[in-house]
């Protein structure tokens, strides 16, 4: 039996309205190579719908700038989620692959999960701990670092260091049985991006 | 003038290896996808020109495998002694004033020009 697991950020503000949008795929029907450029297509995707709940308030310029910086972080957060469950996904198991947004009025959550074997969620638990135990940007020139060297053991933890420093988000795992597969789990991550006063999302 | 193309991308280095052109959006898959453009960056380092200019002005978007790319390129120019590196980059696009930054935590004396 696989306990539940969570780890880092994972409050919600369950009494607060929200709005979502989730994007579901099945491991089972494409390549890898050929659902890449998915992962660009659907990233861009939400960067651009998570624009429609921007409110016309305060200065235009001001706003536009800051609009700007959270669609691009919305298209990043998302475009690294899918690259990473599309590499690490189990591709024996139908557990879907999932992208979902998020917005309430002070918060954007994007989640993904993905279906993993033992070992890989060992593996992605470890560097969790890394990350949870570790300076973000220190830890990211570290690991730019080791990779110029060929000895990055996670290349894709990159990813999830970079939304931390660049992009001040709030990370939190979760991690899952499954009944219809024993031995499998399902991996959610969630990143919580604060975009700040006055951006009035999902007013 | 060596190219390399892709659906979403176009990188352009001058006849004289002086300088090299992004254009567009950079996600391609991992290590081995970014080797021909990272083996072309190197191009770069051998008889350089000073400076060294990676135009980045126009690329819109950059997957983490990128930065990864060009934070090895950076580590090559650093370790090799007398390269002046310029990186030319647009305040209108996000991440190069979010991420750039980290390259210089590698090489000090890179200079990050914001257009």
């Amino acid at each position: 039996m696989i306990a539940n697991q969570i780890l880092g950020q994972n409050e919600r503000e369950l009494d607060e309205k929200s709005e979502y949008l989730v994007l579901s795929f099945s491991p089972l029907s494409a390549p890898i190579r050929s659902r890449w450029r998915n992962n660009g297509l659907s990233a861009d995707f939400l960067g651009d719908f998570v624009t429609t709940f921007f409110s016309a308030e305060g200065d235009l310029t001001d706003a536009s700038a800051h609009q700007k910086e959270i669609k691009h972080a919305v298209t990043y957060i998302a475009n690294e989620f899918l690259e990473n469950a599309m590499k690490y996904h189990e591709r024996d198991v139908d557990i879907p692959i999932a992208i979902r947004l998020e917005l309430t009025g002070t918060q954007i959550t994007i989640t993904a999960s993905n279906g993993v074997g033992a070992e890989q969620a060992d593996r992605y638990k470890a560097f969790v701990a890394t990350i949870l135990s570790s300076d973000a940007g220190d830890l990211l020139v570290r690991q730019l670092e080791e990779s110029s060297m060929g000895t990055a053991p996670n290349a894709s933890g990159l990813g999830l260091l970079t939304m931390i420093n660049d992009y001040g988000v709030r990370l939190g795992w979760q991690f899952e049985g499954n009944p219809r597969y024993p031995g499998f789990l399902v991996v959610t991550t969630s990143a919580v991006l604060l975009p700040g006063p006055g951006t009035g999302v999902a007013k | 003038m060596k190219t390399i193309t892709g659906e979403s991308f176009e990188i352009r280095m001058e006849d004289n290896h002086s300088a090299v052109f992004f254009k567009g959006a950079l996600r391609l898959s991992g290590v081995t996808d970014y080797l021909p453009i990272l083996e072309l960056l190197k191009e770069t380092l051998v008889n350089p020109t000073n400076p060294v200019v990676l135009d980045l002005k126009e690329l819109d978007f950059l997957n983490s495998s990128g930065i990864t790319m060009l934070s090895r390129f950076v580590i090559e120019a650093r370790d090799q002694a007398g390269i002046n590196l310029y990186l030319i980059a647009s305040e209108s696009i996000v991440w190069h004033a979010r991420s750039l930054k980290n390259l210089q935590r590698l090489m000090p004396a890179l200079v990050i020009h914001l257009t």
